[in-house]
């Protein structure tokens, strides 16, 4: 009780201490800004089209195909640990990717497997391989030719994430993308 | 370059290591073994010198396997002496001591002279009496001779410092293949061969390096002629190419294919490039290790649902499970002298431990190692020691009891060792 009533002392000092200190800041007045209002700008009516909004069909194709492309390869697919079958999520997604080839028959992809780096490199060398190539079977079950597929496994070389948590782990797991003819 | 590397010219005059004793017959893999004590004071010489050789002595005893150096503090005599004098082993007996081991350093024109002598305790006689000179940057070859000539003639065991440990260093970014000694000395990145580089193994006669590049954009198979530095292609077929161990002749590699669609063991004739598939399961077979003798391996298979460790005789193509303790079992290394298998094993303290199994898959012992997570077990060719790679990058080599084991590399980056024969 002591020792408690005496550490409530201690808490009541240094918070009047603080108190005093921040006070003590305050008194010092900042120096003033004046203010001034923003200005409003009126958007402007035009019945005129812009140059810049004249865009080539062409170009704006590629744009498009450019941004699915960035799309396919930025999304990855996840796995379980020590697994290599295909979860909904992952199949969704594959499916997904297995409409944008459908529909561009002359892109073609490679596979790479990769893995946590829980254990050992050459059982999760084997590992990514079977990653890449559960990927790449449903891909060609959804009609994708094999041929356009290649697949590659860094089994836990390739980290997407150095950091040694669940969260990095369940990121590393995965499949990525690649698109072997831009 | 890989001259300069791989191979240090080193001058090993051994002047008539005069050796006194008897041998002994010791059981050193018996359970009840326990370590010779041996005490060393300071060497005599150029001080820098002499305490630098001492470090490197006692680090190379305790990677032996067979010694423990004890601390110069518990001394009675701390001075540096050349030898002992008669009257006094009484001192070095008392503080438990069973043997002592003198050293005198001194070094001109660029060479360094060891004089080393040892004294039994137990029979009060000089084992050994030797001068070793070498260049100046590798004085430690002059430890690594007088160890061996220790190890020979106190308890007949055959030379360490003959044998190299291959590993994968990760520097920059690449990953390439590195040579040390048993105990990290004379260590050498083998420049070239991409910029991953996995799996090492060495082939029996110490010539020749197998491992795994994507030097082509795959993990591809290649071999490695240490001294023409020259790389043949093995196999690079389509998927992985990984795994490689040779047999005992040196002719064959077992390894993992994924040709047929799913990680598979082959047996690959060197000379012809031949293969025969060894495995036909649904699952995950991979890192298979060629037992002396020739007849069978053991191997990594998740066939049960987790991966284990597994045996198979060639002819009947039999397969056994051997490990039924922990879900993750991996990367066997059976014994150059047979009987004994380590593996890496996800113990039930949640970390990776190096574990022991007979090759009957009885008496299963888990190694307490780094305490960091260990992994990629290889025998010594006497297979008295093993040496794994810890989870955060260094080497360590330790005894089969796995009590004190020695870190021979720093600063991490080191994986996957793979221990060569002695060399000729």
């Amino acid at each position: 009780m002591k020792i408690g009533y005496r550490g409530f002392v201690v808490v009541l000092v240094v918070s009047v201490m603080f108190l005093v200190t921040g006070c003590a800041k305050k008194a010092v007045a900042p120096p003033e800004v004046e203010v001034t209002p923003p200005v409003v700008e009126t958007p402007k009516v035009t019945t005129e089209m812009d140059m810049a909004e004249m865009v080539d069909p062409e170009v704006e194709a590629r744009r498009i195909l450019d941004q699915e492309m960035a799309e396919f390869e930025n999304r990855d697919i996840s796995f379980e640990f020590d697994k290599f079958n295909l979860t909904p999520e992952a199949r969704k997604i594959l499916a997904e990717k297995a409409s944008f080839l459908n529909a561009n028959p002359g892109v073609n992809i490679l596979i790479e497997g990769h893995c946590d780096e829980r254990g050992t490199r050459e059982y999760n060398l084997a590992l990514g391989d079977r990653r890449a190539n559960s990927a790449k079977d449903y891909l060609v079950f959804l009609g994708i030719r094999p041929d356009r597929i290649s697949t590659i496994s860094y089994g836990k070389e390739r980290p997407l994430d150095p950091a040694s948590n669940e969260e990095a782990w369940a990121k590393n797991r995965r499949a990525n993308f690649v698109i072997l003819n831009k | 370059m890989i001259r300069k590397g791989m191979i240090i010219l080193v001058l090993v005059t051994l002047m008539a290591p005069c050796v006194f004793a008897q041998r002994v017959h010791i059981d050193i893999q018996a359970q009840s073994f326990k370590k010779f004590k041996i005490a060393m004071p300071a060497y005599t010489g150029q001080s820098d010198l002499a305490a630098s050789l001492w470090s490197s002595c006692a680090k190379a005893l305790r990677v032996s396997g067979v010694f423990d150096v004890l601390d110069p503090r518990g001394y009675i005599t701390t001075a540096a002496l050349a030898e002992i004098a008669p009257g006094t082993l009484k001192d070095w007996s008392l503080i438990g001591a069973d043997y002592v081991v003198t050293g005198a350093a001194s070094s001109s024109a660029g060479n360094v002279s060891m004089t080393f002598q040892v004294i039994d305790l137990s029979t009060s006689r000089k084992i050994l009496n030797a001068q070793y000179t070498t260049q100046q940057g590798s004085a430690y070859r002059a430890v690594h001779a007088f160890v061996d000539a220790l190890l020979e003639s106190s308890l007949g065991i055959e030379p360490l410092f003959k044998t190299k440990i291959v590993a994968i260093r990760e520097e920059e970014g690449r990953k390439q293949l590195y040579v040390c000694w048993p105990d990290g000395t004379g260590g050498q990145t083998i420049r070239g061969g991409g910029n991953l580089v996995l799996n090492p193994a060495w082939s029996p006669d110490g010539k020749k390096i197998a491992f795994v590049s994507y030097w082509r954009n795959n993990p591809d198979l290649y071999l490695l002629d240490v001294a023409s530095n020259k790389v043949r292609l093995i196999s690079g077929l389509q998927g992985i190419n990984s795994a490689p161990s040779f047999d005992q002749t040196g002719n064959h590699i077992a390894c993992t294919l994924s040709i047929d669609g799913r990680p598979e063991l082959y047996l690959i004739d060197l000379a012809t490039s031949g293969r025969v598939r060894l495995t036909d399961s649904w699952a995950t077979d991979t890192s298979p290790s060629l037992c002396p003798g020739g007849n069978d391996l053991v191997f990594c298979s998740s066939r049960a649902g987790s991966p284990q460790i597994y045996h198979m005789e060639f002819s009947s193509k039999k397969v056994r499970r051997l490990t039924f303790e922990g879900g993750y079992n991996t990367e066997p290394a059976c014994s150059p002298k047979g009987g004994l298998i380590a593996f890496t094993h996800l113990a039930s303290d949640r970390q990776f431990h190096i574990a022991l199994i007979r090759t009957d898959g009885s008496s299963m012992r888990v190694l307490p190692g780094s305490g960091r997570g260990d992994e990629s077990p290889t025998f010594s060719p006497d297979g008295r020691l093993v040496a794994f790679a810890s989870f955060d990058g260094d080497l360590y080599v330790s005894d089969l009891m796995g009590v004190a084991p020695v870190k021979i590399t720093e600063g991490g980056g080191f994986q996957e060792p793979s221990w060569s024969n002695v060399m000729k």
